[in-house]
This record gives structure tokens, C-alpha cells and sequence, in this order.
């Protein structure tokens, strides 16, 4: 069972840097030259199709970008580590095709100045991928204990908790909704950051309680839960979402903290009655909000009729089932599809809302399975990360990481084809932005660690968390 | 001994499940992008919110719409600026071509093929393929069945009456003349130097020229709506062509007590008291044998054959249509009517009864065509670079079999070239061709003068033509339309031996 601690290979000695011993990642090696092979394709056929020349349409940015991708390969070989070698290209396609797009994009969606040069939208993209690429490499090459995660669940709650008020008090409003946070020159998204800090939250009081949650039961009805006050984080968990909901209008954010805790919640425990409670209480919050606030009932209704006013609050839904359509099977190439009326997008904000209908339209219905199918990619290497980790915190901290990409995938693509109502999350890896490129990158900094069987192994689990510290008595009361 | 329980595992077996669940919601976004790319997006990629349909129009020239000998109804021209706008033939087609304009948007085949004129249209497998060519427009010219001659002649002959002509091939359904007056110059809506004055002027014409009559205009029917009555009675087998009724001869002088309410008729009494049959009561037009004939059908049995024939939904057609009605179907008698009363006025074409010019041409061609309804088309091709899409006839339903559309034929025969008949159809045979027809003069109560209406075709015993020719509040049926019906004929017969 996974309370055997293992010895291994691991040096006794918990450090930063190990010794370096280089060792080969030939599968990763292939798989990026794929990659590599894919994105230079796309950019020739991006030059014919933009600036009718058969070379790459932006070549240096591209450079620049597959030499990022190369270094971090060349940096986790000589590390020699043994951590996963299918995320690093999966999501370095992902972040490629992101690149392509940005590079097509109008340069002037998004420009900064640094040091009296405008640099546009892509070069920008560009520099968060590369930022990305170094964050997430650092992580899963240096990252070889999890007790700076582990130990302090309740800082980084705080942490959380601490960033959340922040962006309620300090926040700028962005388009109605609140989830900006700027303190000086610096702004960012903290609910990109936010999730990440949830899932260690989760992974460290799932795990430390996991034994109370399946043994202990009370009965309600015909139902069988946990000990009620166990079921206080769940309804904290809830009470925090529709917190954002209400003070931030983020409901992209609160529907994927909320269903990542539900499955991670049904992952520790195995109980389903624990999913159909907060089911319930999803959809009584839902209710109630629907209720309440005239931005949350508008939502829904667009979504249930978004043709009912195409040229108002239907528009931009209605303009990105447009592209899809467009696209059709094949798509219409890279370059090719967006067609400007006016000099204007169809879709405003189609490189942070949108991507994929931009995509759906250039690669069609083709491209749009492919790029879902990286998405499954990524999420079925973190998930199996977690179910071969060596103990439950591990198990729990991959599989609440490969959620927050794969849910976050679902809810924007879900909203950009019309399946759930739209919320403005982000398209990991490919939208546009800093900070949901930088947040998941630690993700995949992350899952690269744990996935390294060779390292320290965990501590023996333990039965002296300080909740089973508190009620020795109940726990001796149900032993035989 | 926690540790140790059987309840608990390793994670690896829900995370399986929670595995599962996120790969069918993958599923399920897979799915949602085949519908809105394959299934949805021919719908999607015409509308006129899509803004590569926008797009397009300013910047790529649109095809060319044709009339079945190849004429140019509608060409491009380019305005100062360089981009392009429409120039049509003239007046004539406005009804049935409409226009394309940068500030008015579209009507009439402008904007049902706009996609196909732009370029845009084609299913999701050709469309597929567009990417590997040059332009990701391919404009498509639209071949009419439209006789331009035909037309503007049909257009003539009503002159500055308002009214409606339809003219098609009973047999393919291909629509030869498709008239509507007053009818407009559509070129000065396209036109940028004369657009906005054009288009308010237009607006505010209390004829509503932009209207077109044949296809979205309703009509109180008349006595044409009679040979609805026929194919209802012989095809729900309530009657058969020797029907006679013992009580009609006499209901012509005292009128026919239909629950109180007399139904009157007495304009022919040249019959006398012989009871009249199919034919006869036909070549006549005899009201109260119609109305005895529509209480014998029964309302549910009426309403279902001219649902059969087209009533009570649009139409199949190039162009939307109005709905064609036999009652409002309010009532709680069998088929929507109130009572016994607003049948027998139905079926001779004077309850609650209204249609469309083009509907009263299907019910001609119909029984021209055996008793098979074919679909009406005005576009017999779609030409583009890709290649020529056909458009075919397509035959909508059998509505009645051939020998009863028959005897309905004989009977429309006698109304032209009968002794009697004649008289009420005057100038509407062609000469030396069996021609068939029924001629209306639908009351509008009040002072106004009633509508005049003729339904045909010719020749009967192999019919090339059917026509439906309606002239607003013009007076009997038989001294208008009837000799504009076949004089028209003859010129179309004349001109395709």
C-alpha cells in the first residue's frame, strides 16, 4: 500500500538541487520534433496565406519560441530527472498554436511600451510563453520535496484567502467584472493564481482527513454522510464561490473551484452522495443567484437564446457559433478565417474569450477535436501522475492540478460552442494573458515533479492530524 | 487500523471514475462542434449576421442572375468608390429578383440565394475543400425558369392596376412568369447616387409596390376556389362527377337554407330545373352546387385536401410566401370552421377564405398535372467554378388520382368553351387549343368592386401552361382576368410549340 515508504534512489536529505546526472528523454525528444514540425507548418501556411510567401510568417518569434521549448528539454535532460516526458510537448503545442494565433491576430488588440517601443500582441504572448516555459521547467526540475506544500496547507489558505479579499477591495473593474488586481505597475488575475493555491489547500485537508471522511457516518434519511462538521468545508467551499459570483461577477471562476472540489472531494472519499449534495447546493445557488442578479439571469438567458438578439447582448456568442460554422470540417487556414467588417473583429475579445473559435473557423472541426484531444492529453498524464503517487496528498495534489486545466478547458470551450453559458475563464495555454499563462504553468511545473518517482519520498501517513487529534474518542468508539 | 480498511483504497479507482466523466464532457464539446460546424453551419455561413457574408458583399462581386434563355437580370456595376453595387434589367423582375443593396439589405431571390450569389454557400464537404483554393469565394449565377419576354408582358397586360400573374409548367413546376403590380425599379434602391430618395419614396407608396403580390399577397378567392371544393369532394369520395342534387334547381330561386342562413346564387337561369352535375355546375358556376358539395365533404375533409395541396403552411417555394387559408379555424365544427353556415360560404370561395395568387396557380397546375402537385421553383441551376448544381422537379404529392383530376378537367373545359361557360369566361380560350379554366369574381362585401380572378391552363388534354391571374377590385372575373389569362397563354404557347 502506499503508506510503505520507499527509499529508492532518493537522497536521504531533503535538497533543492540534486546531483546532476544527465539522462536521455528520447520520448520527449521525438515528440518535439513533431511539435516543432507542426508549428513551422502552421507558420509557413500562416506566411502564404497573410503575406503570400512561402516562409514563415513571423519566423523569429517562432525561433524564439521552439529554442524556449528546446532549452527546457535540454535543461530537464541534464537534470536527469525521471518526470514525465508527454506533458512538455503536449503543452508546448498547445502554447504554439497559441503563438500562431496571437502572431495573426491584429497586433494593436493589445500594445506595451517598454523603453519607447510599442510591442504588440504577439511579441507580448511571446514573452509570457517563454516566461511560461522557464516557470514551469524551473518547477519540475528543482521541485523535489512537497513538504513546503504539504506542511503549511492553512498559509496557503490564507494566502488564498488574503488574495481574494484583495482583489474584492482593490480590484478594478475590467468590463463589469471585477478580477483584476493592480498594485503598482503590476496587475494580474489572482484567480489564475487562486487555483493553483485551492488545490494544495485541498490535497493537504483531503488527505490529512480522508479516513474520517469514508469511515465516519451519520445518517440523513436514506443518505450516508460524513460527520457533519467535516461537511463545513464544503459548504465554506460554496459560500466562497458564490462570493465571487457576487462581489468579483467572475462565475467562469467560481463554477471551476467549485466543480474542482467536487471531484476531488468524490476522488478522496468515493462518495457520491458527498457529489449530489453539492450538486444540489450548485443548483440552489445557481437559483438563488439567477435570482438575485440581473448579470447572472442575463447570462442565462443568452445562453438559452443567444439568436434572440444577434446584433446585442447575443453577439458575441452568436458570432463565435458564426465561426465555427464557417470553419466547417476543415476549417478555412491559418490566416484565412476572421473576416473584418469595417476594419473591426467579429469577436472582440476573441484572443482571451475566444481562441477557440478563432481556431474552430482556421482549423475547423478537425483542429477543434485535436486541440480538446491535447487537452485530454495533458489532463490523462496528470490524472495518471495522481493515481500512481506514492501517497494520497500526491495523489490528490496531481489530480486537483490535471482538473483545474481540464475543467478550465471545458468551461470556456463549453461556452464558446454554446454547451454551458459563457464565462469569461481562459483557455489555458492558448488566451491570451500573463497570468493564466504563468499560473498554469505552475501547474505543469508542478505535475512534472510529482511525477518523478525517484525523489523524496513522502512522510508516513499519519492518524495525528490535529482534527483526529481533537476526537480520539469517536475515532476509538467505531474500532472493534 | 484506519489505514487498513476495507473502505479504504488507493485513489487510483475514482480517479478512473472522475477520468471517465471529464473525457465525456470532452465528448460531449466533440459533439457540440460537429453540430454548429457540419450540421448547423449551412444555416449559419448564409445569415445575414455573418460577417463574412457582410464581408463579402462590399468587396466580392456578386454572381449573375439569368432567365431560362440566358438573358442578364441582374449584373454588378462599380460606384466611385470602387466598390460594387447591382444593376437589374428593369421593372418588371423587381417582384420576383428584388434587390441587393449596401443600405437596405435584400429582398426577394437576392436575398433567399444570397450565400449562393456571394459565394459563401455549399455543404460541409465541398466547403471543406475551399481552403486548398485560390479565393475562398466562389459567386454562383442563378438560372431562372423565369421567361423574361413572359414577364414583362404579364407585367404589361396589368398595367396600372394592382394585381398578380403566375405563370408555370404544370409538369416541372418551373414558374414562367412570376408578376406582381404595381411593381418598382429596383436598380434605383441599389444605385448609391439614388438609393435613399428611391427607397423612401417606396416606403411611403400607399400601392406598396414593394410588395409582392403573387407570392405574399391573400385574396379572398371566389368561385375559383370552387375547383378546391372539386378535388375535396371526388378525393375524399363524398361525391363523384355525376352527383346531382334534387334541392338545387330550387335553391336557385329561394336561395339554400343552410342552419337559417340562406345561401343565395340565381345568376344562372338558363339551367332551369335541371339538377346540375360536376361539369355542368362547373360551366356554370353554380354556387349552391359547390355549397351543398362542401357540407356533403365536411369541413375536416375540405381543409385536408387544400392542405394537400398547399393551404395552411408556406408554401415550398424559392421565395417566402404568405399562407393560403380555407378558414380562420377558429370555430369547434370539424376543420377550424364556426358552423355549417361558414362552410357552405366556404366552399364556393367566400367565407373565410384566403390566398395566395401562386397557391390558386398549384391548385391549376395540379389538376393540369393528373393530380400531382409539383414542387414550384423559380432557380433551375446554380452555375459557379465549382460546378453547376441542377435543381430539379420535384413532386411534392399525388393530391388526387388521375381520373378524378380528369373529370375536374372536362369540367374546367366546359367553363371555357361551354355554351354557357363561355359566358362567364370570355376571351380566355386559346385559340385553336383545349383550354381549361375557372374564372372568380370574389365579393368583398361593402361598396368596393370585387376582385377578378382566372385559373387555367391549356392545352387540357397535354397542358404546357397553367396560370392564375388576380386583378384587385377590378369587377367580374370573367371581363378582366379571364382575357388577360388567355391571352397570355397564347402568347406563351405560341412562342414554345
Amino acid at each position: 500500500m502506499s503508506a510503505t515508504p520507499r527509499t529508492a534512489s532518493a537522497p536521504s536529505l531533503p535538497r533543492i538541487l540534486g546531483p546532476i546526472r544527465p539522462r536521455p528523454r528520447w520520448t520527449e525528444t521525438r515528440l518535439l520534433a513533431i511539435v516543432a514540425l507542426a508549428l513551422v507548418v502552421g507558420s509557413l501556411s500562416l506566411g502564404l496565406t497573410l503575406a503570400h510567401r512561402f516562409v514563415p510568417y513571423d519566423p523569429g518569434g517562432l525561433a524564439i519560441y521552439l529554442a524556449a521549448l528546446g532549452g527546457a528539454h535540454v535543461a530537464m535532460v541534464l537534470a536527469g530527472r525521471r518526470s514525465d516526458q508527454i506533458l512538455l510537448p503536449a503543452v508546448g503545442l498547445l502554447g504554439g498554436i497559441s503563438l500562431l494565433l496571437m502572431q495573426r491576430l491584429p497586433q494593436d488588440l493589445v500594445t506595451l511600451d517598454v523603453g519607447g517601443s510599442t510591442i504588440g500582441l504577439g511579441d507580448i504572448q511571446l514573452a509570457w510563453l517563454c516566461l511560461a516555459i522557464a516557470v514551469a521547467t524551473t518547477l519540475g526540475i528543482v521541485v523535489r520535496s512537497d513538504t513546503w506544500l504539504r506542511r503549511y496547507k492553512y498559509t496557503w489558505a490564507a494566502v488564498g484567502i488574503a488574495l481574494l479579499l484583495l482583489t474584492f477591495v482593490l480590484g478594478v473593474d475590467v468590463g463589469g467584472q471585477r478580477l483584476t488586481l493592480r498594485i503598482g505597475p503590476v496587475s494580474g488575475q489572482p484567480s489564475e493564481l487562486l487555483k493553483v493555491i485551492l488545490v494544495v489547500f485541498l490535497a493537504g485537508y483531503l488527505s490529512e482527513n480522508r479516513p474520517l471522511l469514508i469511515e465516519q457516518d451519520t445518517r440523513l434519511g436514506p443518505l450516508r454522510l460524513p460527520p457533519l462538521p467535516y461537511l463545513a468545508p464544503m459548504v465554506a467551499m460554496w459560500a466562497i464561490a458564490l462570493g465571487i459570483v457576487v462581489v468579483q461577477r467572475d462565475l467562469g471562476a467560481a463554477l471551476l473551484f467549485f466543480a474542482v472540489f467536487l471531484a476531488l472531494l468524490y476522488a478522496a472519499t468515493g462518495r457520491l452522495s458527498l457529489v449530489l449534495i453539492g450538486l444540489v447546493l450548485f443548483v440552489l445557488g445557481s437559483a438563488l443567484m439567477a435570482s438575485l442578479f440581473d448579470h447572472v439571469r442575463a447570462r442565462i438567458d443568452i445562453w438559452i437564446d443567444p439568436f434572440a438578439d444577434p446584433l446585442g447582448t447575443g453577439y458575441q456568442i452568436v458570432q463565435s457559433l458564426h465561426a465555427f460554422a464557417r470553419g466547417g470540417l476543415l476549417g478555412v487556414g491559418l490566416g484565412a478565417g476572421l473576416p473584418m467588417v469595417g476594419g473591426r473583429l467579429p469577436i472582440p475579445e476573441i484572443h482571451t474569450d475566444f481562441p477557440l473559435a478563432a481556431l474552430g473557423e482556421e482549423l475547423g472541426l478537425v483542429g477543434v477535436i485535436a486541440i480538446l484531444g491535447l487537452y485530454l492529453v495533458v489532463v490523462e498524464r496528470g490524472l495518471r501522475i495522481g493515481a500512481s503517487a506514492a501517497d494520497d496528498f500526491r495523489s490528490i495534489l496531481a489530480t486537483g492540478l490535471a482538473l483545474v486545466i481540464g475543467v478550465q478547458a471545458v468551461i470556456i470551450a463549453a461556452g464558446d460552442l454554446k454547451v454551458l453559458p459563457l464565462t469569461g475563464v481562459t483557455l489555458p495555454f492558448i488566451s491570451y494573458g500573463g497570468s493564466s499563462l504563468l499560473a498554469n504553468a505552475v501547474v505543469v511545473g508542478l505535475l512534472l515533479a510529482l511525477s518523478d518517482k525517484g525523489v523524496e519520498p513522502p512522510p508516513p501517513p499519519t492518524t495525528s492530524g490535529w482534527r483526529s487529534r481533537l476526537r480520539p474518542s469517536r475515532l476509538r468508539r467505531r474500532s472493534p | 487500523m484506519l489505514a487498513t480498511s476495507s473502505r479504504r483504497r488507493p485513489l487510483g479507482r475514482t480517479i478512473l471514475h472522475v477520468a471517465l466523466v471529464l473525457s465525456m464532457a470532452f465528448g460531449v464539446l466533440a459533439a457540440a462542434g460537429g453540430y454548429w460546424s457540419v450540421i448547423e453551419a449551412p444555416d449559419l455561413v448564409r445569415s445575414p449576421y455573418d460577417p463574412a457574408v457582410i464581408a463579402a458583399a462590399r468587396t466580392v462581386p456578386r454572381g449573375k442572375i439569368l432567365d431560362r434563355a440566358g438573358l442578364v437580370l441582374a449584373r454588378n456595376a462599380k460606384d466611385a468608390n470602387g466598390e460594387f453595387y447591382r444593376v437589374y434589367r428593369g421593372p418588371a423582375i423587381s417582384q420576383v429578383v428584388g434587390y441587393a443593396s449596401q443600405s437596405y439589405g435584400r429582398a426577394g431571390l437576392e436575398r433567399a440565394y444570397d450565400a449562393e450569389l456571394t459565394g459563401l454557400a455549399g455543404d460541409a464537404l465541398t466547403g471543406a475543400f475551399r481552403k486548398f483554393g485560390a479565393s475562398q469565394y466562389d459567386p454562383g449565377d442563378l438560372v431562372l425558369s423565369l421567361d423574361y419576354g413572359l414577364q414583362r408582358d404579364a407585367v404589361r397586360a396589368l398595367g396600372t392596376r394592382r394585381g398578380a400573374i403566375v405563370m408555370l409548367d404544370p409538369t416541372t413546376g418551373e414558374v414562367r412568369a412570376l408578376a406582381s403590380t404595381p411593381t418598382y425599379d429596383a436598380s434605383t434602391v441599389t444605385d448609391p447616387a439614388t438609393a435613399q430618395k428611391a427607397f423612401a419614396a417606396l416606403q411611403d407608396d400607399k400601392d406598396q409596390p414593394l410588395l409582392p403580390r403573387a407570392t405574399l399577397g391573400r385574396y379572398v378567392p371566389g368561385s375559383v376556389f370552387k375547383i378546391v371544393t372539386a378535388i375535396a369532394g371526388l378525393g375524399s369520395g363524398a361525391v363523384t362527377p355525376s352527383t346531382t342534387y334534387q334541392e338545387q334547381p330550387a335553391a336557385e330561386k329561394r336561395g339554400l337554407l343552410v342552419k337559417g342562413f340562406r345561401v343565395h346564387d340565381g345568376h344562372h337561369p338558363q339551367t332551369g330545373s335541371t339538377p346540375l352535375d360536376l361539369v355542368s355546375a362547373t360551366e356554370v358556376s353554380c354556387n349552391i352546387w359547390y355549397a351543398l358539395t362542401g357540407l356533403r365533404t365536411g369541413g375536416a375533409d375540405l381543409v385536408a385536401y387544400a392542405g394537400r395541396l398547399g393551404f395552411g403552411a408556406p408554401l415550398p417555394f424559392d421565395l417566402p410566401t404568405a399562407v393560403s387559408q380555407v378558414t380562420g379555424g377558429t370555430g369547434k365544427a370539424p376543420g377550424g370552421f364556426v358552423d355549417d353556415v361558414e362552410l357552405a360560404n366556404a366552399s364556393y370561395g367566400q367565407g373565410e377564405t384566403f390566398v395566395t395568387p401562386l397557391q390558386m396557380a398549384l391548385v391549376a397546375a395540379t389538376v393540369a398535372n393528373d393530380g400531382a402537385l409539383m414542387r414550384p421553383r423559380l432557380v433551375t441551376a446554380v452555375r459557379s467554378k465549382a460546378g453547376t448544381r441542377e435543381i430539379g422537379p420535384e413532386r411534392v404529392r399525388q393530391v388526387i388520382p388521375a381520373d378524378e383530376a380528369n373529370a375536374i378537367t372536362d369540367a374546367m373545359v366546359a367553363a371555357v368553351e361551354g355554351q354557357l361557360g363561355r359566358q362567364f369566361t370570355t376571351g380566355s380560350k386559346v385559340p385553336g387549343v383545349t383550354t381549361a379554366g375557372k374564372s372568380g369574381t370574389a365579393e368583398l362585401g361593402g361598396t368596393g368592386e370585387p376582385h377578378s380572378w382566372f385559373i387555367g391552363f391549356a392545352p387540357a388534354e397535354a397542358p404546357r401552361i397553367a396560370i392564375a391571374v388576380l386583378v384587385e377590385q377590378a369587377g367580374r372575373g370573367g371581363e378582366v382576368a379571364a382575357p388577360i389569362a388567355g391571352q397570355l397563354m397564347a402568347q406563351y404557347l405560341a412562342a414554345n410549340p
